[in-house]
C-alpha cells in the first residue's frame, strides 16, 4: 500500500511530523542510500553512518522540502554532499586513504554469503570486489561519485548534474575520464 | 562517419544519453567498424566488471537507530568542550566568587562597624601627650636626641649659677 504514496508526498506528511510516514520513506530508500555511500567510501561501518546521518538531515528538513524536482534527486543530493564533505574532513584529519574500519572485511563476507559460493568461489570474489572497490578508490571524488550514480543507480547525465549541481556537459566528461581512468587501472583484471 | 567521433561518443552512446538519431548512428557505425567495435568492447568490459562490487543490505534495526539519532540531544555532540571547559575552570571559578564575595562583605561590614564605633576590641586612641611629643620633632632640640640632653644640661647649669 505503501508504494502508491508517492515520497513527495510523505515529505508533507513528514514536514507535519508524521512518523509512520517517515518510516515508509526509510525503508523505501535505505539500501539505495547506504549503497550509494558504500560504494563512495568503501566502508560498511562509515557508509551506515553517513546514511543514517542522511535520514536525520531528512527528517529535519522535511519543513524546508519544497517538491521542485524528484524526491530521489534531493535525497542524492544530500547523500553526496553530505559523503564528499565527510571525505574531505576525513582526510583532513590526516586519513588519508579514507580510515577502513575493522567491519569492512566482514562485510564483504556477507554480502557474499547469502550466494551459497563455495570456500574457493568466495576467496576470488573477495579478491574481484577489493579491486574493484580499490580502483573506484583511486577515482577523484566527484568522478568516483558520478561514476556511481550512473553505474549503479542508473541516474541520467541530467539528474547526476542537478545531484553535484554542475552542467550536463561536465558531467559527461566526468563519466568518461572515469571510466578511462578505471580502464587502465582494471587492465589486468579484464584480461 | 568518421572513428574518432564516434570513439568521442562510446561513453554517452553506453550510457544511452545520445540522441536516437545519434545512437543508431553509433550503432549503425560499430557494426561496420571492427577497430571501433574493439575499442568499444573496452567500455563495456569495465561496465561489466564493475557490476562485480555487490552491495551491502541494511541492518533490519536501521529504522530504529535513525529515530534514536533524531531524539537524542544534539547540544552534546555539537559543543562537546563546553562542559570540558567548565569541569576545568571550576575550582578556580569557586574559589575566584567565594574571595570576592568574602572582600565585598568584609568591606560592608567594616565600614558599619566604624560607623557605629561597634567594634567588639577597644579602640587604642593616640593619646594628647604623644601628639604633642610627635610634634616636637621639629623642635631646635627634639625630645629623646643628644641635642636635647645638651640642651637641659646648659639649662640646668644656668638655673644653678642663678
Amino acid at each position: 500500500m505503501d508504494k502508491e504514496i508517492p515520497s513527495e508526498d510523505l515529505m508533507a506528511r513528514i514536514a507535519k511530523g508524521d512518523e509512520d510516514s517517515f518510516q515508509i520513506l526509510v525503508d523505501r530508500h535505505q539500501t539505495s542510500v547506504l549503497n550509494v555511500i558504500y560504494r563512495f567510501i568503501g566502508d560498511r561501518t562509515q557508509a551506515k553512518d553517513l546514511a543514517q546521518e542522511v535520514f536525520l538531515r531528512v527528517w529535519q528538513s522535511a519543513k524546508h522540502y519544497e517538491p521542485k524536482a524528484k524526491f530521489t534527486t534531493w535525497l542524492y543530493r544530500i547523500t553526496a554532499n553530505l559523503s564528499i564533505n565527510e571525505l574531505k574532513s576525513a582526510r583532513r584529519r590526516r586519513w588519508l586513504p579514507f580510515h577502513r574500519s575493522e567491519g569492512s572485511e566482514t562485510a564483504i563476507e556477507e554480502t557474499f554469503s547469502n550466494e551459497a559460493l563455495s570456500p574457493e568461489d568466495l576467496l576470488l570474489q573477495k579478491e574481484r570486489n577489493r579491486q574493484i572497490s580499490d580502483a573506484l578508490q583511486s577515482l577523484p571524488d566527484n568522478q568516483r561519485m558520478a561514476i556511481v550514480l550512473k553505474r549503479y543507480d542508473g541516474l541520467s547525465y541530467n539528474e547526476i548534474a542537478e545531484i553535484l549541481d554542475c552542467s550536463v556537459s561536465a558531467v559527461e566528461s566526468l563519466i568518461v575520464r572515469a571510466k578511462r581512468r578505471l580502464h587502465k587501472k582494471l587492465k589486468n583484471f579484464l584480461k | 562517419m568518421e572513428c574518432r567521433s564516434v570513439q568521442k561518443k562510446f561513453s554517452a552512446y553506453q550510457d544511452r544519453e545520445l540522441e536516437p538519431r545519434e545512437q543508431e548512428r553509433v550503432k549503425n557505425h560499430l557494426q561496420i567498424c571492427p577497430a571501433c567495435r574493439e575499442q568499444y568492447a573496452g567500455f563495456e568490459q569495465v561496465w561489466q566488471t564493475l557490476e562485480g562490487l555487490k552491495g551491502v543490505h541494511p541492518d533490519p534495526w536501521f529504522y530504529r537507530q535513525v529515530v534514536r539519532k533524531i531524539k537524542e540531544p544534539r547540544e552534546q555532540v555539537l559543543f562537546p568542550t563546553r562542559q570540558h571547559v567548565f569541569r576545568f575552570f571550576r575550582i578556580p571559578v569557586a574559589v575566584s566568587i567565594i574571595l570576592i564575595v568574602g572582600l565585598l562583605t568584609g568591606t560592608y561590614l567594616g565600614s558599619i562597624l566604624a560607623r557605629f564605633d561597634l567594634f567588639p576590641f577597644p579602640s587604642s586612641p593616640v593619646s594628647d601627650s604623644r601628639v604633642l611629643t610627635s610634634m616636637r620633632v621639629f623642635d631646635p632640640a627634639p625630645p629623646g636626641t643628644l641635642a636635647e640632653g645638651y640642651y637641659r644640661m646648659a639649662s640646668y647649669k644656668e638655673s644653678d649659677s642663678r
